[in-house]
């Protein structure tokens, strides 16, 4: 697969920038990654990454909130802040005619926040009423419960979107703390695709970013984690209206950039990770029981969580968790067919460059390359490194990752019904909503 | 402008129309080595009436369950294996199914899509496990969700006679009921190639494209014209109001207008307006209700395109102390004051960028340009309508925006239903 040429460039003070041009349409993403997620939210104030995040675009020294969504918006652009486990990301994407104008914006973003009390004040309130919403949505609670179980007292085991009585504590001089702690140049990578000649890209990031100073001088790094505490655990989430059951199965996973990544996308995409996949033909296609099904395979930089999703209706609960259970042990026991394999590999690489299709699915694949450090041409060798892998390497990693004796099992749903369904599967708990706020 | 020649490119499409009547279009462009297809039939759930509301959808899930050629669970077996993956989705006009794949898979998907539509099979087994299915999507989007739930009952009060009345994915009981024969006479009616189009978008050889298509659907029989669909629906003469009482953390709030339908010149029109309103964070609702008096933590204004008379939607996801008919007087005020007085001309040029760059975003992948093709070629009349609208959009006034604020929010066209918290039982 053929990508468009790559240049690299670092600014006067350690920016790294990555340019690629591609056209024909006159549109350009702009994304750059600061090494500062969730995963380093201090103690007692989980959300606060993803909270800097939402507040780097109130205000700055010389724009306020409103000047800086005009500045983006009038031209047809659309300005995107946002915090994952392991980076926070200011992004753009707009006609390429402004490609100046947005890394100025963008710049000042990261450079010079001023974080308004007033703003602070009303995007905690959001952020509370966002928190609030959340909790009437199962899959939602399903996450957030599934989170908090599987990575435990791990710097990753939060929401995001963090905990309402931390928010409800958040002040002004927390979010200075954190922009002056974790944002700088030498922590983050300026992505830019589109119709701009790359030598333009490097001149424009200049001027834009020129003596921007601070942060960490090399990128922090997420504490190694080690066993799920959640092994062997059944979690009911209480919600007596709901007539269907959200269901969670976790186990541990991998790291991003494990050597075994490519045997593990082969048996999980016939296990999980398509539409003919086992998991779908057994709950969905054979018995009805539910509109959907997947397994995924969520690697951050210290380590992964494996996990099946669906639902079905309350009485059932316990029929698709044995469907589920069984076809995992049967996945480990013997790894897939050949003809799964085969399957498998043709399914992935046929849509694998529909992901670097668009500016934005491009961008981000290489800010990820950098953020996670994987080989320069991840990308272009991706569809070749699928096919090599052989069925004995696919059951191999099958028999080793799939670490499904002793389950984490979340349940959303009528706890007094759903209980007795969950009988010896694993040590139950039962949360309120609340528990969850 | 750069626009104007990008899309002058995008414009070089092969049509043409087979003896059985099935529209082709074919749209060769490099970029990544993909190709995507595209089956428009137009029927939806307004092709439906009161028994059988939610078969436009079901029938989407039973084309996935074997033809003649492809037993069940073969299309996706075959198309997964030579590197592809397809879906579909229904609306209330059109029924759409969709491939995206590997170019060397071409033949094969046409393979795959002329077997379903020649010959679908239908067997009572198969219908009742997706019913199951569909039941359990029921009650994830609906039962389950407060949108979901809104969404319906909404609809049910704006609607009196029109079949836009009811949920796309239909009444439960409706659902448990549909039979294997209503199905069939649906297929007869609906999937015949006169009454579908398809679009190639991607990395392939046109001419060999054509020879395939006509080797694979050529010989599918055309059908008989389908029913047209009668718009009965009375004039409105007043507020209509309902709450839905449902646990949560929150009230919430879905009001709709009347509308008109997608081919009349002032949908674009109200284009304009949606996004002065609630596109980006400095839209009009958004910097009001959100960020200036925080009265919302949400809100978003819906003008899906319909082949007949349709709505404008705004729905407001509001804070736990927030009171609905506070909430809905400052968003009245709001809106009443765009039609009163109009918007401003950089709210106007905004809009027009903004939708500019939205529909190149839109047509920059073989996937997105082969459902925006079949999508304006469905509602507007033509697939080269949809590489005008820039210039339509470019052409609209300040006049015109004010004057379709006035005649959209009248108080007497609105319906409003109300998301009123109670605790679980």
């Amino acid at each position: 697969m053929k990508l468009p040429a790559r240049q690299r460039f670092t600014t006067s003070t350690g920016l790294e920038v990555i340019a690629a041009r591609r056209g024909p349409l006159p549109l350009v993403s702009l994304r750059l990654v600061i090494r500062a997620g969730g995963a380093f939210d201090p103690p007692g104030r989980f959300g606060l990454a993803d909270f800097t995040a939402r507040l780097l675009r109130r205000g700055t020294k010389t724009r306020t909130a409103k000047e800086i969504d005009e500045a983006v918006e009038f031209v047809g652009g659309s300005l995107a802040t946002a915090a994952y486990e392991d980076y926070l990301t200011v992004s753009v994407s707009a006609p390429s005619d402004y490609l100046a104008e947005m890394l100025e914006v963008m710049a000042q973003l990261v450079r010079e926040p001023s974080f308004p009390k007033a703003e602070v004040a009303s995007a905690k309130t959001r952020v509370l009423a966002q928190i609030a919403n959340e909790l009437d949505d199962p899959s939602s609670l399903a996450e957030r419960a599934f989170v908090s179980a599987f990575w435990g007292a791990h710097p990753y085991g939060h929401e995001l979107v963090g905990r309402a009585r931390d928010v409800r504590r958040f002040t002004r001089a927390d979010l200075v703390a954190f922009h002056r702690e974790r944002v700088g140049p030498r922590v983050s990578t300026l992505v830019v695709v589109g119709d701009v000649e790359p030598r333009t890209v490097f001149a424009a990031t200049e001027r834009a970013f020129r003596g921007w100073k601070g942060g960490p001088a090399t990128a922090p790094v997420v504490l190694p984690f080690g066993r799920p505490a959640s092994e062997g655990q059944v979690v009911v989430v209480d919600k007596p209206e709901q007539t269907q059951t959200q269901v969670r199965i976790g186990a541990r996973g991998v790291r991003r950039g494990h050597p075994d990544y490519f045997p593990i996308v082969a048996f999980n995409t016939a296990l999980g990770g398509s539409f003919t996949s086992r998991l779908v033909r057994e709950v969905r296609v054979k018995r009805g029981l539910s509109y959907g099904i997947g397994s995924h395979f969520d690697a951050l930089a210290s380590g992964g969580a494996y996990s099946v999703s669906t639902f079905t209706k309350t009485e059932n609960t316990r029929k698709i968790l044995d469907v589920a259970l069984a076809e995992l042990a049967k996945m480990r026991a013997s790894g897939p067919t050949a003809a799964e394999l085969a399957t498998a590999k043709s399914y992935v690489n046929g849509l694998y460059p529909a992901r670097v299709e668009t500016n934005e699915g491009l961008s981000h694949a290489l800010a990820e390359l950098s953020v996670y450090q994987l080989a320069p041409d991840f990308i272009e060798t991706f569809r070749e490194r699928l096919g090599a892998v052989t069925r004995a390497e696919a059951a191999a990693a099958a028999a080793v990752r799939l670490e499904i004796d002793r389950p984490l099992i979340v349940l959303v749903g009528n706890a007094a019904q759903v209980k007795p369904l969950a009988k010896g599967l694993g040590t139950l708990t039962v949360k309120t909503v609340a528990d969850l706020e | 402008m750069a626009h104007r020649d990008a899309l002058a490119a995008l414009g070089r499409v092969e049509e043409f129309t087979l003896a059985n009547g099935l529209k082709v279009r074919l749209a060769r462009s490099a970029g990544v080595p993909t190709v995507s297809t595209y089956t428009f039939f137009r029927v939806g759930s307004r092709n439906e009436r009161p028994g059988i509301t939610g078969i436009s959808h079901l029938f989407e899930h039973m084309m996935f369950n074997g033809a003649k050629r492809y037993g069940p669970g073969e299309f996706d077996r075959a198309l997964e294996a030579a590197g592809g993956s397809s879906n579909a989705y229904t609306t209330n006009d059109l029924t759409v199914y969709y491939e995206d794949f590997v170019s060397d898979a071409l033949e094969r998907v046409f393979d795959l899509e002329s077997d379903r539509m020649r010959s679908l099979a239908i067997g009572e087994k198969m219908l009742a496990s997706e019913r199951q299915v569909v039941i359990e999507e029921r009650r994830v989007r609906v039962d389950n969700e407060i949108a979901g739930l809104l969404d319906e009952e909404l609809s049910a009060l704006v609607w009196k006679a029109h079949p836009y009345r009811w949920p796309v994915i239909g009444w439960q009981k409706d659902i448990e009921n549909i039979k294997s024969s209503d199905c069939r006479d649906y297929f007869r009616t609906y999937y015949a190639p006169n009454n579908a189009s398809l679009y190639v978008v991607g990395d392939f050889d046109p001419k060999a494209a054509r020879a395939l298509i006509r080797k694979y659907y050529g010989t599918i029989p055309r059908g008989p014209p389908a029913p047209a669909v009668l718009d009965a629906e009375p004039e409105q003469r007043g507020e209509r109001r309902a709450q839905v009482r449902h646990p949560a953390q929150a009230p919430s709030l879905m009001i709709a207008y009347r509308a008109p339908p997608a081919k009349d010149a002032e949908t674009l029109v109200l284009d304009v307006l949606q996004y002065v309103l609630s596109v980006g964070h400095s839209s009009r609702l958004m910097r009001e209700l959100v960020y200036g008096k925080e009265l919302a933590v949400s809100v978003s204004v819906d003008w899906s395109w319909r082949i007949d008379p349709g709505q404008l939607v705004v729905y407001l996801e509001l804070k736990p102390s927030s009171k609905p008919a506070e909430v809905e007087a400052a968003l009245y005020r709001e809106l009443e004051r765009v039609a009163a007085e109009g918007i401003t001309e950089g709210e106007l040029q905004k809009a027009k960028n903004n939708l500019r760059a939205h529909l190149l975003r839109e047509l920059a992948t073989h996937s997105g340009r082969a459902n925006a093709f079949g999508t304006y070629e469905a509602l507007l009349g033509s697939w080269r309508e949809g590489l005008a609208l820039p210039a339509r959009y470019e052409a609209i006034t300040r006049e015109q925006v004010k004057a379709a604020a006035a005649r959209t929010f009248s108080g007497d066209r609105r319906s409003v239903a109300t998301l009123i918290p109670e605790t679980a039982p």
